[in-house]
């Protein structure tokens, strides 16, 4: 090529011009390279870096996977213990609905005995009742005797006055009544009549159980005083099973003033937004500490042997609990014992029906 | 035996004591019987008026009968006092015929056997105290006797 440029010098400067702009071609592309090769360069680094990264990310994904085949093994035993529990499970429900049949048995057994301890203990304190009630009988008889007797005589003597003879037979009718009522009260008291919850003035309860027990108490100048203040202490319950309590409240009552110098039974009552409370108070030698918790155990008993069965306090405290009332005791030292009865007062709308 | 006899009658029970005098009143003719409701009662009486005979429950409240007859045993001692028990209380029984009682008369009251025990305590009484009267008379004669014995003596001296 230079020895063409020779021979023809014109051509000479054409070849050179190109050469030039051959040669700045070259230089462009030369630079061009290099800021390739430089970016090149940047790009290995920035690829170096990723993939160091991605080296780390792959060893923590590793890592990871380890992780997850484990939790997948421990997953899968955790499976077959569930599964071994559902089949516990299903065993134990099998044996579960046998226990509640049973217990259901067991519960209604419970109720029947409960009637019949219920009965027994009515029965228990009838007989504690018994010596009170036949001297109490003994009266009206022994009277209806007399005023018979007298009428007989009157007759006999040929009285024309007929105002005599029936004033003795009235009388005589008079007395029958009061040994009927006697006789119908404990006939009440002691029949198995189920039990029913009606509302029920507590004050009529107390009256009545005071009016078999009036006699006993009288004759030994025991003072009884009874406070229910103003409103009508109303529950909703069973009126010869809350008779039944009262009457062996009095009972004990009565035997614990037996050796006072003062003796005196004071019924306080209440009547709360909801609740009834009534207080039994004695003047008696209190309950021993210690024994307050005791006391209301079945046959436990402070008093002698063949005087008491010991089945009062605790028939009283099943009474009370199945009203749905609470019953606990104070007795501080030297004085009296205080039976407090807690009882739900009866809804007023169901008042009216009170008997 | 004097026409007039005063019974007293003691006991708790208000219809026994409508019950019994008229009883009695029927019974026995020229009876006087007054009535004592309580023990205390009854002392009352007791201290103004001298009874043929009293007749007293066991059971009352306050003072009992066993009490009332240590009582009257103490203050009057001639007036015989009888009692009511009820049926079986035969330890009271005893207890009141060792305090002195001169009978006893069980519930329910057979109205015979009231009036006759009754009498009998009544004449029992009668007779002791014409007993005492006659021994009284007689002491009183053998005195005069021996006075009139000692005079004669004297006037023979």
């Amino acid at each position: 090529m230079p020895e063409t440029v020779i021979q023809n010098p014109s051509a000479a400067v054409g070849v050179e011009s190109r050469l030039r702009t051959h040669i700045e071609m070259l230089e462009r592309r030369l630079r061009q390279r290099d800021e390739q090769r430089r970016a090149m360069l940047h790009i290995l680094v920035d690829y170096e870096q990723d993939r160091r990264r991605l080296a780390r990310q792959t060893e923590r994904l590793d890592s990871s996977r380890r992780a997850v085949l484990h939790i997948l093994q421990d997953s899968h035993k955790d499976k077959l213990r569930l599964e071994a529990s559902r089949k516990a499970m299903i065993h134990i429900m099998g044996n579960l609905r046998e226990t509640t049949a049973e217990v259901q048995r067991r519960e209604q057994e419970l109720r029947d005995k409960q009637e019949q301890l219920v009965q027994a203990g009515k029965l228990a304190t009838l007989g504690e009742l018994t010596t009170g009630v036949a001297h109490e009988l003994n009266n009206p008889l022994n009277n209806i005797g007399l005023f018979v007797g007298n009428a007989v005589d009157l007759i006999d003597l040929a009285v024309t006055e007929k105002g005599e003879i029936l004033d003795e037979l009235r009388h005589a009718m008079q007395q029958v009544s009061k040994a009927t009522e006697i006789i119908s009260h404990l006939r009440t008291f002691g029949r198995a009549a189920p039990i029913s919850r009606v509302p029920i003035s507590l004050r009529e309860v107390i009256a009545r159980a005071l009016s078999l027990m009036g006699e006993q108490l009288r004759l030994r100048e025991i003072t009884v005083t009874v406070d229910l203040g103003p409103q009508e202490p109303v529950v909703e319950g069973n009126a010869i099973q809350l008779e039944q309590v009262f009457i062996n409240l009095l009972t004990n009552a009565r035997d614990a003033v037996a050796e006072s110098p003062r003796k005196e039974i004071r019924i306080s009552g209440s009547v709360g937004s909801a609740a009834v409370e009534i207080a039994v108070a004695d003047t008696g030698g209190g309950i021993p500490r210690g024994l307050e918790r005791r006391i209301f155990d079945p046959f436990f008993t402070t008093k002698e042997v063949g005087k008491g069965t010991g089945l009062g306090l605790s028939i009283t405290y099943g009474i009370i609990k199945e009203h749905g009332g609470t019953i606990s005791v104070v007795s501080p030292p030297g004085e009296g014992a205080t039976f407090l009865i807690h009882l739900a007062a009866a809804p007023a709308d169901t008042r009216e029906t009170s008997p | 035996m004097t026409t007039t006899l005063g019974v007293l009658i003691v006991d708790d029970n208000p219809a026994l004591l409508q019950a019994l005098p008229r009883a009695l009143r029927l019974r026995m003719g020229g009876v006087t019987v007054e009535t004592a409701d309580s023990a205390a009662a009854a002392l009352e009486r007791i201290a103004v008026q001298d009874y043929d005979a009293i007749v007293t429950d066991i059971k009352m409240p306050g003072m009992d009968g066993l009490a009332l007859l240590a009582e009257i045993r103490a203050r009057r001692p001639d007036t015989p006092t009888l009692i009511i028990t009820g049926h079986g209380e035969n330890e009271l029984v005893v207890r009141a015929l060792r305090g002195g009682a001169c009978d006893f008369i069980q519930k329910p009251i057979d109205r015979d056997y009231f009036v006759a025990a009754l009498y009998r305590a009544i004449r029992a009484h009668v007779l002791n105290r014409r007993v005492k009267d006659r021994q009284l008379a007689l002491e009183c004669c053998a005195e005069e006797l021996e006075r009139i014995v000692q005079q004669l003596e004297r006037e023979q001296s």
